[in-house]
């Protein structure tokens, strides 16, 4: 035990939490904490907002693995951080953040810069806490890691009163951690493998629902196996991407509101729906009381409030995905050796949608630039090794579908909470975590707009990211859903000029370079000119056609079965033998 | 409908009560009456929380009060019964 002030107590704590990045911004009540970590081995990675710090440490999570932490000051700083915090609860991912409050006798007073962010962040937050004696500080930081990276991951804030960080303390960091109320299940129990075995061999159309957990669970391997061993159909959700191989021959893709007409019809007309790390979410039931009627549902989940919250559960099976998988491998294989079920007209069923409604696009007649063409060469040329980063709307989900995912960790975006501006930040803690892969965000000229400034921190931080600006001059999908449901009118939907901002030379004077595109056949060359650079920043300004249209679509609210491949457009049912 | 009991063991932390009150709003779920006291453990108190709520929805209330870290168990005092049915979503497992 060694006597120190409480902000060296806290970055002592969270260089024995393993921490070596963080991504901040200091203030007045933060600023104790910032003197020990100008001496620190942490590296510190000063952003321009902090809504940038909160992406950059949720995008560095969800590459590595790792906890992913963030550092701001009171009030506003602490405000900045809500979207971030959010946004990581709705997609599980595990960050800590770390916000400096007013002196502790100050609280209460609406003090310069008070803001109660522990009350703020108390309905989404997966816990926090508000310190305000400095020998707390090593045991909240120990917690905050346990809580952020244990069972279902989430964020956890810690906010400690200035006077905290200012007062001498003991410091020891606590071997363990031990908390009454937080005790998440790792172990699934036997009894509900055997069962989700059991009734698994009685299914004749079953399909793996799966969703981000599995990612989570760092249990893709495991999928592969229990996947070929039971040889039945997979799809993945927009958060899954990546979980299983798009090249494999039992994957139909991404189901959902924008999934392909396979992967909907798989679940829609399934028996049986083996859910993995995956909630039932609306955009993927579209309406619930349509969604797979007939099917049964095994599900397995880390977190008990999951199971029956959306769609009941005949087999519920609680623990962490990797040792569920592992679990039911072996008991599917005692199953399987009595019981072998004939998915072989299921599997031609599915194989046959999957043939007769591929993903695809039309190229636009006047010979404007096709946004999905840009965003399937962005895959192809980056290859499958490459990690990709999105911002909200169409140019998300098109990057969702036209990019080729075949390992985990290689798609980021903001699934749950839509977060239009995550994929700058996000694809900045991605690289940080990264530092040897290649890492493109493929933005909106909407979302570029809001969170761009963290080119800046990338450009002196030798954080080379690539962007790819997929500039349809609007906010896209918005102006998609008035095409469909709002008789053309085009409300506030404008961006109104493809040169306002000049977004290449804005990238210019934030330390990047800037490119433009506007022809197809200048997109292999430009796309293979931002890959020769890697030692700055690269924007690539894609100017694209503006009436693109995302496709397949289940309208919200409406029910899975009246998917539209096109508009005004089902697919052809009678010709399909379901 | 009928009203239940739940019987709440809370840490005695700054904000609990706020904690528990804000998941009955957040989750869009009404609180009947509320009761907050001590137990001869000064380290926690009791929440008596009667609600409106059975079958599923009841169901989700518990297992989403459990995730709150400073809820440590909660009992559901069933009508008419004398046995409380104990609900522990989290139980005592390996970590």
């Amino acid at each position: 035990m060694s006597q120190m002030t409480g902000a060296s107590s806290l970055v002592a704590s969270l260089e024995a939490a393993g921490v070596d990045v963080m991504f901040g911004i200091p203030g007045g009540a933060i600023l104790p904490a910032y003197d020990p970590i100008f001496s620190s081995s942490i590296r510190h990675i000063l952003v321009r907002h902090e809504q940038g710090a909160g992406h950059a440490a949720t995008g560095y999570a969800q590459v590595t693995g790792r906890v992913g932490v963030c550092i701001a000051t009171s009030g506003p700083g602490a405000t900045n951080l809500v979207t971030p915090l959010a946004d990581a609860a709705m997609d599980s991912v595990p960050v800590v953040a770390i916000t400096g409050q007013v002196p502790s006798v100050a609280i209460g007073t609406d003090a310069f810069q008070e803001a109660d962010i522990r009350g703020i962040t108390m309905p989404f937050a997966k816990h926090n806490y508000l310190v305000t004696n400095p020998a707390d500080i090593p045991r909240a930081i120990a917690e905050a890691f346990h809580i952020a990276s244990t069972g279902r991951p989430g964020p956890v804030l810690v906010d400690i009163a200035k006077d905290a960080l200012q007062a001498m303390t003991d410091f020891k960091y606590p071997n363990s951690v031990n908390l009454a109320g937080y005790k998440p299940k790792s172990v699934p129990e036997n009894q509900a493998i055997l069962d989700a075995a059991e009734l698994i061999t009685q299914s004749s159309k079953p399909v793996f629902y799966v969703g981000g957990g599995v990612i989570k669970a760092n249990a893709s391997r495991e999928l592969l196996e229990l996947a070929q061993l039971l040889g039945a159909p997979v799809v993945t959700t927009l958060m899954a991407r990546g979980a299983f191989p798009d090249s494999h021959p039992l994957h139909l893709g991404m189901p959902g509101m924008h999934g392909t007409v396979a992967a909907v019809t798989a679940l829609q007309k399934a028996d049986l729906l083996i859910t993995l790390g995956a909630r039932f979410d609306d955009r993927v039931t579209g309406k619930l009381s349509t969604f797979a009627v007939n099917a049964k549902v095994i599900h397995a989940d880390v977190d008990p409030a999951e199971i029956g919250k959306n769609r009941f559960a005949d087999v519920a099976v609680l623990g962490d995905l990797k040792n569920t998988i592992s679990a039911l491998i072996p008991a599917l294989k005692a199953a399987l050796a009595k019981s072998q079920p004939d998915l072989t007209p299921w599997l031609r069923q599915m194989n046959s949608l999957k043939s007769a409604y591929p993903l695809g696009y039309d190229k636009p007649s006047e010979g404007s630039l096709s946004p999905q063409y840009v965003i399937e060469r962005l895959g192809k040329i980056s290859g499958p090794e490459a990690i990709f980063a999105a911002g909200v709307g169409q140019h998300q989900m098109w990057a969702s579908q036209f990019v080729s995912y075949e390992n985990p960790r290689t798609w980021l975006n903001s699934g749950g909470l839509g977060t239009m501006g995550y994929a700058v930040p996000a694809a900045m803690g991605a690289k940080v975590g990264a530092p040897d892969t290649t890492v493109w965000a493929i933005d909106g000229d909407g979302c570029f707009q809001m969170t761009n400034q963290e080119l800046v921190t990338c450009a002196l931080n030798n954080i080379p990211i690539k962007v790819a600006i997929i500039n349809n001059e609007s906010l896209g999908m918005v102006r998609q859903w008035q095409t469909l449901f709002y008789e053309g009118r085009y409300s506030n939907t404008s961006l109104d000029s493809k040169r306002i901002p000049n977004f290449p030379m804005l990238a210019e004077a934030m330390g990047c370079v800037g490119l433009s595109c506007e022809r197809e056949e200048d997109v292999d060359a430009i796309i293979e000119k931002a890959m020769g650079i890697n030692d700055q920043p690269v924007v690539i300004d894609f100017r694209v056609h503006r009436d693109a249209m995302v496709w397949p679509m289940v309208a919200a609210g409406t029910s899975n079965d009246d998917i539209m491949v096109a508009r005004e457009t089902a697919p052809d049912w009678d010709s399909q033998e379901l | 409908m009928a009203q239940h009991t739940l019987e709440v063991l809370v840490e005695n932390s700054p904000g609990v009560l706020a904690r528990v009150a804000g998941l009955f709003s957040r989750r869009a779920y009404n609180i009947e009456r509320l009761s907050v006291g001590p137990t001869t453990d000064p380290s926690i108190s009791q929440m008596d929380i009667v609600v409106n709520l059975e079958g599923h929805a009841l169901e989700q209330v518990i297992a989403q009060l459990d995730k709150l870290i400073n809820v440590i168990s909660i009992k559901e005092i069933l009508p008419n019964k004398a046995v409380p049915a104990i609900h522990d979503t989290q139980p005592d497992y390996q970590n």
